[in-house]
Order: C-alpha cells, then sequence, then structure tokens
C-alpha cells in the first residue's frame, strides 16, 4: 500500500486534514485505532459559530443546541455575561460529537479519503533514515502502510511526535484532567453555557454546564493535573451537581473521563511528518477548547499536503508553511493565553471575584485585552501588580 | 519495602488516555482499549495515580483493599 499522506487519528484535526488534501487530488488514508469514528465522546461538545465558515460539515443533524453566549460565574457567584460572538471558540452551538466526527469524516470520504478503522499506529517506518510511513496493528495482524508524509492526527495522547523525536510528554501542570456526566431530567433550560471558577469548585480548571436540549445538559469539570488526586475530579463534579438544586435530579445519560492538554503550542512539522489538531497542543490554555483549532489547522495542513505532492517534495523545508500559517492565525492568541492561565492560576478566589465584580458590567463590545485590563484595574486598582505581565503582553 | 507499580483497575477505566499523556517512562499503553501500565517500565511516580479522574489507577499489592 503506498499513499501520499497517511493521517493517524479520525478526530477532527485528522478528518479534516484528510478533506483537504484529497480535495487537491492527493491520495490519502486515515487509520483510526477504534471501531467508530467519534465514539465513544470525549468532549464537553462547545463549539463557535465561526464553525460555519468553514464550509465541512452538511446539514444541522450535528447540532443539538444553539446557544446565546456564555456566563463565568466566581467563586462567590458574580456572574459575567458574554453574548456569543465574544465568548470564543466553545460558545455557539452544542454538538453531538459523535455526528459531528463522523460528518466531519464523511466530507473526507466524499472527497476521495480512505478510512481504515480498528487500525493502531504503532511505530515510524523509515528508509535511508527518512520517515516513510508507517506499522500498524489491524485486529492481530501488522501491517505496513507506506506514504510520503505522515500526519499524526493522534489526539492529547500523541504517540506519533514521539516516534519522531518531538517531545510530547505533557506536565501535569499542562493537562485538566476531566469527568463529565450528561445529565437529564434536569431543570435547565438556558440558552448560555456556564462556566464555574472557585478553588473549592475546580483547582486549577472550572466546572461547565452546556445545555443539549431543555432538561439535559453536559455537566462536565476539568482540574488541573498537578493539583489533582486519584479520584478527585470526580469528587468535586459529584460535590458540585449535590449543591446544584437544579442539577440534584439529574440522572445520568453518559459519563465520560478526558484529558484536555492546556500547553504551549509544540514543534509541528518535521520531514515527512506533520503533528495537527490536540497532537500539536492547538488547544486554548485557559479553556481547553481545541475543536476551533483542529479544524483551521486541520485545513491549513490538507493545503500543505496538497503542495508537497504536487512538487513531491516532503522535507521541513516545505511543510513548514503549515506551521507558518497556523503560528500566525493563533500561535500567538495560544501563547498569550498560556500566560494568563498562569496568571490565573495565581490568583485566589478573593482576587478572581475582584476581577468578576470589575466585569460584570463590562460591555464586551471593545473586546481587547488591554480594554479588559483597564476596566479592570479602574474598579480594584490592586488588581493592577497581578496583572502586569499580561499588560506587557497586551502592548507588545 | 520495595517501590509499589502503578496499576490501572480496568473495570474503573474509561480510556481517556490521561494516565497515558503524562507519564514519563512511556509505560502506560492500550490493550483492548483500555489504559495498562507495563510494570517493567513504571518508575512509581505516582503522576498517573493522581491524574486519572476516577482513580482507577492504584497501587500493585492495594488494589484488593480498594
Ligand atoms: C472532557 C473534555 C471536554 C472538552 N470540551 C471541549 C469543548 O467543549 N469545546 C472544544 O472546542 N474542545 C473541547 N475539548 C477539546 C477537544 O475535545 C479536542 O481539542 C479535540 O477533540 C481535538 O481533536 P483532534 O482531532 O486533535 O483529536 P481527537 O478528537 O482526540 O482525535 C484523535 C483520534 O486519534 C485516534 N488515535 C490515537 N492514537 C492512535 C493510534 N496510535 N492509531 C490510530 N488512531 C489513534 C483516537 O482514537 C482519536 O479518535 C474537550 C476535551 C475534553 C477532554
Ligand atoms: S486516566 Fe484513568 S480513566 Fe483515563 S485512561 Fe488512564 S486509567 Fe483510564
Ligand atoms: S507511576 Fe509514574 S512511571 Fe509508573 S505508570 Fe504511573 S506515571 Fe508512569
Amino acid at each position: 500500500m503506498h499513499y501520499d499522506a497517511v493521517i493517524i487519528g479520525s478526530g477532527p484535526a485528522g478528518s479534516v486534514t484528510a478533506r483537504f488534501a484529497a480535495e487537491t487530488g492527493a491520495k490519502v488514508l486515515i487509520i483510526e485505532r477504534r471501531a467508530e469514528v467519534g465514539v465513544p465522546v470525549l468532549c464537553g461538545e462547545g463549539i463557535s459559530q465561526k464553525v460555519d465558515t468553514y464550509k465541512v460539515l452538511e446539514g444541522k443533524r450535528w447540532i443539538a443546541t444553539k446557544m446565546q453566549g456564555a456566563r463565568i460565574f466566581s467563586p462567590n457567584k458574580t456572574m459575567i455575561t458574554l453574548a456569543a460572538e465574544y465568548a470564543g471558540n466553545e460558545t455557539g452551538y452544542v454538538v453531538f460529537r459523535d455526528i459531528f466526527d463522523q460528518e466531519l469524516a464523511r466530507g473526507a470520504a466524499n472527497k476521495g479519503a480512505e478510512l481504515l478503522l480498528n487500525t493502531r499506529a504503532v511505530s515510524l517506518l523509515k528508509k535511508n533514515g527518512k520517515i516513510n510511513g508507517i506499522k500498524a496493528q489491524q485486529f492481530d495482524e501488522t501491517i505496513d502502510i507506506e506514504a510520503d508524509i505522515v500526519v499524526g492526527a493522534d489526539g492529547v495522547e500523541s504517540r506519533v511526535g514521539r516516534w519522531a523525536g518531538i517531545k510530547t510528554t505533557l506536565k501535569p501542570y499542562d493537562l485538566e484532567t476531566c469527568i463529565q456526566y450528561t445529565l437529564t431530567n434536569i431543570d435547565w433550560d438556558s440558552p448560555y453555557c456556564d462556566f464555574f471558577l472557585g478553588k473549592h469548585v475546580a483547582p486549577g480548571g472550572y466546572v461547565w454546564i452546556f445545555p443539549k436540549g431543555k432538561d439535559t445538559a453536559n455537566v462536565g469539570i476539568g482540574i488541573l493535573a498537578s493539583l489533582s488526586d486519584a479520584g478527585k475530579a470526580k469528587y468535586y463534579l459529584d460535590k458540585f451537581i449535590a449543591s446544584q438544586p437544579a442539577l440534584k435530579k439529574g440522572q445520568p445519560l453518559r459519563i465520560l473521563t478526558g484529558a484536555d492538554p492546556v500547553a504551549e503550542p509544540i514543534q509541528s512539522v518535521a520531514d515527512n511528518l506533520l503533528l495537527v489538531g490536540d497532537a500539536a497542543r492547538q488547544v486554548d490554555p485557559i479553556t481547553g477548547g481545541g475543536l476551533m483549532h483542529s479544524i483551521e489547522a486541520g485545513k491549513y495542513a490538507g493545503e500543505t499536503i496538497g503542495k508537497a505532492v504536487e512538487k513531491q517534495q516532503f522535507d521541513i523545508k516545505m511543510l513548514s508553511e503549515y506551521e507558518t500559517r497556523w503560528k500566525e492565525s493563533f500561535g500567538k492568541k495560544l501563547h498569550r493565553n498560556y500566560v494568563v492561565k498562569e496568571i490565573m492560576l495565581d490568583m485566589d478566589d478573593k482576587t478572581l471575584d475582584m476581577l468578576a465584580d470589575s466585569l460584570k458590567d463590562y460591555k464586551f463590545e471593545e473586546f481587547s485585552t488591554l480594554s479588559i485590563i483597564k476596566a479592570l484595574v479602574t474598579k480594584h486598582p490592586s488588581l493592577l501588580v497581578k496583572l502586569t505581565p499580561l499588560m506587557k503582553l497586551a502592548r507588545a | 519495602m520495595a517501590k509499589h507499580k502503578a496499576i490501572v483497575k480496568k473495570e474503573k477505566c474509561l480510556a481517556c488516555g490521561g494516565c497515558i499523556s503524562v507519564c514519563p517512562q512511556d509505560a502506560i499503553l492500550w490493550i483492548s482499549s483500555k489504559a495498562v501500565v507495563d510494570s517493567t517500565l513504571c518508575n512509581s511516580c505516582s503522576i498517573c495515580v493522581k491524574t486519572c479522574p476516577i482513580g482507577a489507577i492504584v497501587w500493585e499489592g492495594t488494589e484488593d483493599a480498594l
């Protein structure tokens, strides 16, 4: 078997990469270790309506609910409301991630991409020191798949980068460890995605409620792994649910655990190799949202593969165009938000409450880091010291 | 006392890959869609035990007590 590109992982990053590569005429194969694309779901399922602009999803079957915006609750329950257009990459639609992922994969297949399920990449193939495909385990058989380009779209646990010498092991400080119930029979008919902060709510993370229909919602938690202990995420989530009268009667339709990288992005290209999506740590370090970036980066990756195949040139020099494009588009934001993550981790509950108090009446029309900082320090000048590193970044 | 190795209680594991993402020894792999520790590689650092959101990873020898 020989392909122009073999893509490891059929998540959004893999399928969108495959779609745009196949569209240029490249011969691409996606391999997926699971038995069904998108299953099991490991996600809060919130995404910005910006996803529509990529035209990679047909129809509306993948949409569970359309959201008006987001609300953030500080430890003392001071509320900040954000309209959807300012609420970042996680608010707009709550989706059915299994259907969502399958629609993206269908789009790739329609453009000519092939898919192999139950097929797990186990190592890279090399010829004369150069990557030229992968070895995979399919049921109980080992197969060689030759390809000029190997794409690691293998998610948070990414091995592909590691095999190529890129350091992908996450420090506990850079991982949110998560658990989520899809609860039904709750009193929660809200057009908002809600986020709850606080050391006693979710250490180093947050609790989220993303509505799916009128009496059902994804209720989940992420806590920073460096602040975690065995089973602590579940402990905090159960405690939160018990404290909310509207959720108490809830019954679970689904339970999932998850791991979300909140790291700085890493090197995403090497000779004959690309990393896309969570594998490249293209996740917002504050919110943990990665769907939009996976789709955007997948588009760039697919287009770069197309050009590389046309020129039959697969070295890092050729493939770097991909890295340049995604870093220009959102690399700076990821870096800035990583700094914000570190600042927020240093804040105690009182400071978070002060922040929320400063922002609760703020009109999020002029949404720049600097304008928000101004609003903050006008009301609570003592916040100034804590926000100095951020101001430097905002001015840079 | 010899250091205990981490071990995944497979009936509890919900297969999120969190432990695999943070293990500094690359000691955790998938077997039949559950995380499994290769005890020859584990150095007992406890990172995976603390990371698992549902407490599915325990120390070898204590798994029955839990
Ligand atoms: C609990 C939780 C909640 C989240 N909520 C949100 C949210 O609300 N909004 C948002 O935008 N983001 C959210 N995220 C992040 C989002 O889920 C990811 O950013 C997104 O899934 C990344 O897509 P991907 O294609 O890079 O990786 P994935 O979707 O993880 O896909 C990787 C695929 O690769 C496969 N694979 C891995 N290794 C191999 C191998 N060796 N061989 C073959 N196949 C392999 C896996 O089986 C998987 O199907 C959340 C994450 C978690 C954990
Ligand atoms: S972190 Fe826990 S639930 Fe997740 S794969 Fe590891 S053992 Fe399983
Ligand atoms: S205890 Fe440390 S070395 Fe052992 S499996 Fe867990 S994370 Fe890896």
